[in-house]
C-alpha cells in the first residue's frame, strides 16, 4: 500500500517564530501514528496547516497523489481529512441527532434541498441513527449538545469528525480533560478506528499514546526530530533529551 | 427505525391545536375586510403584514443564520423604488412584471454585497450591513432626477391585480391591496416555513451554532451564508413590491437606520428564530408606533428605551414567553 | 497656478483635520472594543452629546479652553453611568444583544438630544483670536482648523503615555491580550471594563467639542459620525490600535477629496472602496482584525 498522505518541507511562521519547521510527514492507508513533542513544538499548527485552518508558508501537501495544500477546509472534509479540536467544538444549541446528521448531510449531499423536510434524506437519518447506536449515544439523541457531561461531549467531538466518512483522521487531545475510564473507553474507540482509516493522533497522555500507536512522530520546535515505533522512540536519546533537557 | 417519539428533526409531531389555530387566524385575516368597513384598521393592518414578511426575512438572518443586519429594509426599499420606477417608466399596467423585475433588480444589488459582507466575521458583517445600507440610503437621497430625492418617489400608477387573465380588482382599492398582501405574504410564511426545515434550513442553523465547525464537517460557510444572504434579501424585496403598490408611494425614510431599527425590534419583540414571533413582533411594534406616534413626537425616546428594555428584560421575545411558561407548568 | 496650488494646501489640511477627527472616534470604540468586545453603537451620539454639552458649555459663558476639559469629562460620566446600568448586565450574553442594545441605546441618545436642544442646527461661539485666518505658504487657512489639528496630536500624545507609561494603561493593553490573566493577578475585570468605557466615551466627547466648530452641530451629526468611525474601524481592523491611525488617514484623505470633486456621492465612493478592501483583506489593512 502507498502513502496516503504526505507533506513535503512544509513550513509555517507567525512573524519570525517557526511554528513548523520543514516537515516531512507521511502516513500509509491505515494504522495509527501518533504525533508528540514538549509544549509550543507546533503539533496543533501541524494539523491546523494540512486541515485548512491555516495556510503554509511553504511546502507541498499531498493526499492520495493530489496537491492540497491550502485548500479550504470543506474542500478537505469532502476529500475524506477530518479533524477533531482540543477544544469542543460542537453546535452547542443543536440536539446530538442533529450535530451528527448535520456533518452526515454534508457528506452525503442534498444541502441544496430547499423544499423538501430534512427527513426526506432518508440515507442520512439512518446512517445517523446507526452511528448513534454504535457510540452509546442513542439515549441522549435528544438532548441539546450543550447539556450533555463533558466526556460525552468528547465522544460527540469525535463523531462528527467520523459521520464525514474520513479517509485520515487527526484528533487533537482526544482526550484532554477526561477521567482514567473515559481516556480508556476513548482509546478503545480510537483503536477500532485505525484499523479501517488512518488516524493521527496529538496527544499527551504518554501511557495511552505508547500503548495504542503504530508509529510516533516527535517534534520539537516546529521540526521532527525523531520518527519510528513506540520501541524506538522510547529507547530514542534525541527525544529525551527533548523532554527532559540535556544532562549536563 | 421505532424509536422516532420526540427526537428533533426526526418527526413531527402532529398538532391539532396549532394547525387549527393557524386557520382561525387565517380565516379571521382573510374575512375581515367583509365584516369590518374601518379603512383604517384595514389599512394597518395591511402594513402590519408587510413588516411581518420584511421582519420573518430578517429572522431567516438573524435568527437562523445568526448573522445581523441592522438595515434590512434596505433591500425592502430597493425593491419598491425598483417596482415604482418600473411602474411609471415602462409599464403602467404589468403588475406581475414589475414585481419580478423589482425582486430580480434588488437581488441583483444584493448579491455583490453580500459577497463582500460574507467575508467578514460576525461583527463586521453586522457594521458592514449598517454601512451599505447608509450608502443605498445616501443615494437614493442625493439622486433627485431618479428616485424624487427627499420627496420620494409620486405619481404611481394603480395598475389592475390580474391572475392568468383573471381579473381581480384595481389597485387603488385598500381592500384588494389587504387581500393581495395576505395571499402573498402567506404564501411565503409557508414557504420561509418549508425552508428553515428543510436540509438547507439545517445548514444554515449549523453555520449560526459554530461557523467554524461547521466548515469541518465540509460545508462550505461562504458559500451558504450569502445563499441565507440571499434568501432574507428576496423576502425583504417582495415585502417591498408589497408595500409599495399598498402605499403607492415611496420615500426615502423607509430606508433609514431608524426605521432599519424598527424591524431589528419587530424581530428582537417576537424573538429571534421564530418565523411565527416576527410576524407577532410586527403586529405589536405597529400597533404601539401608531399609539404612541399621536401622543408624542419623541418617538425616538421610546424606541430606544423599547430596545434597552427589551434586550435586558425579553432577550427570547415574545415566543420565548410560550416557553417560559411550558417550563413553568412543567416545574 | 497658485491657485491650484492653494486649493491643494486647503485639501491637504482639511484632509488632516478630518482623518484626525476620525481618529479620536475610532480610537475610542476601538479601546472599548478591544477591551470589552463590546461594539458601542451609541458613539456617534456620545460624540453628538458633546459637540452639544459642548455648545451649551460656551453659549452660558464657560471659557472654550475650559469646555474643552469640561465636556470630555462629562461625557465620560455619562458613559460610566451608561456601562453600569445597562452593558454591566449583558457581559455575559452574546454579542448580538449588546450590538442591539447600544443600538437602541443610540436612538435613545438621539431622541434626547433633539428632545433638550431640538432640531435647529447650533454653532459653538469661539474665542476671538481663534476665529481669524492664518497665512500658510500664501494659503489663507483658518486658525481654529490648524488648532485642531494641535489638540488632536495632543490627545494622541496623551493617549499614547497613558497606555505605555501609567499602570492603569499597562493594565488596559493586558487585559486586551489576556483578560484570564490580568483578573488571576487580583485585577478586577469589572473595572478595567468600566474604565475602558469611559475612556472611549471622553474620547468620543472631546471628538464632538473639538469638530463642533468645525461644522454646524445638529441631530443628524452623531449617525454620520458613527457610520464614519465604523468605516475606520473595519478597515483598519477591529481592535487595531496602528489599523485605526492608517485607515484614519486613508478615509480622512478620500472623503475629502471626493467631497471636493463629486460633492454628493462622497460616501458611496468611500463605501466602495472599503468593500474592495474587505474583499480581499477581510482583516482590516494590517491583517490585525480580531473578528468574535
Amino acid at each position: 500500500m502507498g502513502e496516503l498522505l504526505c507533506t513535503e518541507n512544509v513550513c509555517c511562521h507567525f512573524g519570525g517564530v517557526m511554528a513548523t519547521d520543514n516537515v516531512c510527514f507521511r502516513v500509509n492507508q491505515n494504522g495509527l501514528t501518533s504525533i508528540i513533542g514538549p509544549n509550543g513544538a507546533g503539533k496543533t499548527t501541524f494539523i491546523n496547516i494540512v486541515t485548512g485552518k491555516i495556510n503554509a508558508s511553504a511546502g507541498k501537501i499531498i493526499f492520495k497523489e493530489k496537491d492540497i495544500t491550502n485548500k479550504s477546509p470543506h474542500e478537505l472534509v469532502k476529500m475524506g481529512i477530518c479533524r477533531t479540536f482540543q477544544i469542543n467544538s460542537l453546535f452547542q444549541n443543536l440536539s446530538v441527532f442533529e450535530n451528527l446528521r448535520i456533518a452526515r448531510q454534508a457528506m452525503h449531499g442534498g444541502s441544496l434541498r430547499l423544499f423538501s423536510s430534512k427527513q426526506s434524506l432518508k440515507a442520512v437519518t439512518q446512517d445517523t441513527w446507526a452511528m448513534l447506536e454504535k457510540l452509546g449515544l442513542k439515549e441522549m439523541a435528544a438532548r441539546p449538545a450543550k447539556n450533555l457531561a463533558y466526556g460525552d461531549q468528547r465522544v460527540l467531538e469525535v463523531a462528527i469528525a467520523m459521520a464525514g466518512d474520513p479517509k485520515i483522521l487527526f484528533l487533537d487531545e482526544p482526550t484532554a480533560g477526561m477521567s482514567p475510564a473515559e481516556t480508556l473507553h476513548i482509546s478503545k474507540m480510537i483503536k477500532e478506528l485505525a484499523k479501517d482509516i488512518c488516524v493521527v493522533l496529538v496527544e499527551h497522555d504518554m501511557d495511552m499514546v505508547m500503548s495504542i500507536s503504530d508509529r510516533i512522530t516527535v517534534l520539537q520546535n516546529g521540526g521532527i526530530i525523531s520518527e519510528g515505533t513506540p520501541e524506538e522512540i522510547r529507547n530514542n536519546q534525541q527525544v529525551r533529551e527533548a523532554y527532559l533537557g540535556k544532562e549536563e | 427505525m421505532n424509536s422516532t417519539t420526540s427526537i428533533p428533526g426526526i418527526s413531527k409531531r402532529f398538532y391539532p391545536l396549532k394547525i387549527f389555530a393557524v386557520i382561525l387566524i387565517l380565516c379571521s385575516l382573510a374575512l375581515f375586510p367583509f365584516i369590518s368597513d374601518n379603512r383604517f384598521y384595514i389599512s394597518l393592518i395591511t402594513e402590519m403584514m408587510i413588516y411581518g414578511l420584511l421582519a420573518m426575512s430578517l429572522d431567516v438572518l438573524l435568527g437562523y443564520t445568526g448573522l445581523l443586519s441592522f438595515m434590512h429594509n434596505t433591500y425592502m426599499g430597493i425593491c419598491a423604488y425598483a417596482v415604482g420606477l418600473f411602474l411609471i417608466h415602462i409599464s403602467p399596467t404589468s403588475l406581475w412584471l414589475a414585481c419580478f423585475a423589482g425582486v430580480v433588480f434588488t437581488s441583483l444589488v444584493a448579491l455583490p454585497v453580500g459577497w463582500v459582507q460574507v467575508r467578514t466575521g460576525g461583527l463586521a458583517f453586522a457594521l458592514l450591513t449598517l454601512a451599505f445600507g447608509m450608502m443605498f440610503y445616501t443615494i437614493v437621497w442625493k439622486w433627485y432626477a431618479v428616485t424624487g430625492g427627499d420627496d420620494g418617489l409620486m405619481g404611481m400608477p394603480n395598475p389592475d391585480i390580474t391572475l392568468f387573465g383573471w381579473h381581480l380588482g384595481s389597485s387603488s382599492d385598500p381592500v384588494n391591496i389587504y387581500l393581495f398582501t395576505l395571499t402573498v405574504v402567506t404564501i411565503c410564511f409557508f414557504l420561509t416555513r418549508r425552508i428553515i426545515n428543510s436540509p438547507f434550513g439545517a445548514v444554515l442553523e449549523a453555520i449560526r451554532e459554530n461557523e467554524d465547525r461547521a466548515s469541518f464537517v465540509g460545508i462550505n460557510v461562504r458559500r451558504y451564508k450569502l445563499l441565507g444572504w440571499m434568501l432574507a434579501c428576496i423576502l425583504a424585496s417582495i415585502a417591498g413590491a408589497l408595500f409599495i403598490l399598498y402605499k403607492g408611494y415611496i420615500g426615502p425614510s423607509t430606508m433609514s437606520a431608524f426605521a432599519g431599527a424598527g424591524v431589528l425590534m419587530m424581530v428582537l419583540l417576537g424573538g429571534m428564530g421564530s418565523l411565527w414571533g416576527a410576524f407577532a413582533g410586527a403586529f405589536i411594534f405597529i400597533y404601539i408606533q401608531d399609539y404612541i406616534s399621536t401622543m408624542t413626537e419623541h418617538w425616538e425616546i421610546f424606541l430606544g428605551l423599547f430596545v434597552i428594555f427589551l434586550v435586558l428584560f425579553l432577550p427570547t421575545g415574545f415566543a420565548g414567553l410560550g416557553d417560559y411558561f411550558k417550563r413553568f407548568r412543567k416545574a | 497656478m497658485s491657485g491650484t496650488f492653494s486649493i491643494a494646501i486647503d485639501l491637504l489640511l482639511n484632509s488632516l483635520v478630518l482623518s484626525g477627527v476620525f481618529l479620536i472616534v475610532a480610537m475610542g470604540l476601538n479601546i472599548i472594543y478591544g477591551l470589552s468586545r463590546i461594539m458601542n453603537m451609541s458613539h456617534g451620539a456620545l460624540y453628538a452629546v458633546g459637540a452639544y454639552i459642548g455648545y451649551s458649555l460656551v453659549a452660558t459663558g464657560v471659557n472654550y479652553f475650559a469646555a474643552l476639559i469640561i465636556t470630555p469629562i462629562l461625557v465620560g460620566i455619562i458613559g460610566l453611568l451608561i456601562e453600569r446600568t445597562i452593558i454591566l448586565p449583558m457581559r455575559k450574553r452574546s454579542m448580538v444583544y449588546t450590538l442591539i442594545l447600544t443600538y437602541g441605546l443610540m436612538f435613545f441618545l438621539d431622541g434626547m438630544i433633539k428632545h433638550i436642544w431640538g432640531n435647529r442646527p447650533r454653532f459653538i461661539e469661539l474665542p476671538e483670536f481663534m476665529q481669524g485666518m492664518i497665512s500658510i505658504l500664501g494659503t489663507q487657512y483658518p486658525v481654529y482648523r490648524l488648532m485642531t489639528l494641535f489638540m488632536i496630536a495632543a490627545i494622541m500624545i496623551a493617549l499614547m503615555l497613558l497606555l505605555s507609561k501609567t499602570k492603569a494603561g499597562i493594565i488596559m493593553r493586558a487585559a486586551s491580550t489576556i483578560p484570564e490573566m490580568v483578573s488571576c493577578m487580583g485585577i478586577n475585570m469589572s473595572y478595567v471594563h468600566m474604565g475602558a468605557f469611559m475612556l472611549g466615551c471622553a474620547m468620543a466627547g472631546a471628538a464632538g467639542i473639538i469638530a463642533g466648530p468645525l461644522t454646524t452641530i445638529d441631530p443628524l451629526m452623531g449617525g454620520e459620525m458613527l457610520i464614519s468611525s465604523f468605516v475606520v474601524v473595519v478597515i483598519g481592523g477591529l481592535g487595531s490600535l496602528r489599523g485605526a491611525v492608517i485607515a484614519a488617514i486613508l478615509i480622512g484623505f478620500v472623503q475629502t477629496f471626493t467631497e471636493f470633486f463629486i460633492t454628493d456621492l462622497a460616501m458611496v465612493i468611500v463605501f466602495i472602496m472599503m468593500a474592495v478592501i474587505l474583499a480581499f483583506m477581510p482583516r482590516g489593512l494590517l491583517g490585525e482584525g480580531k473578528f468574535e
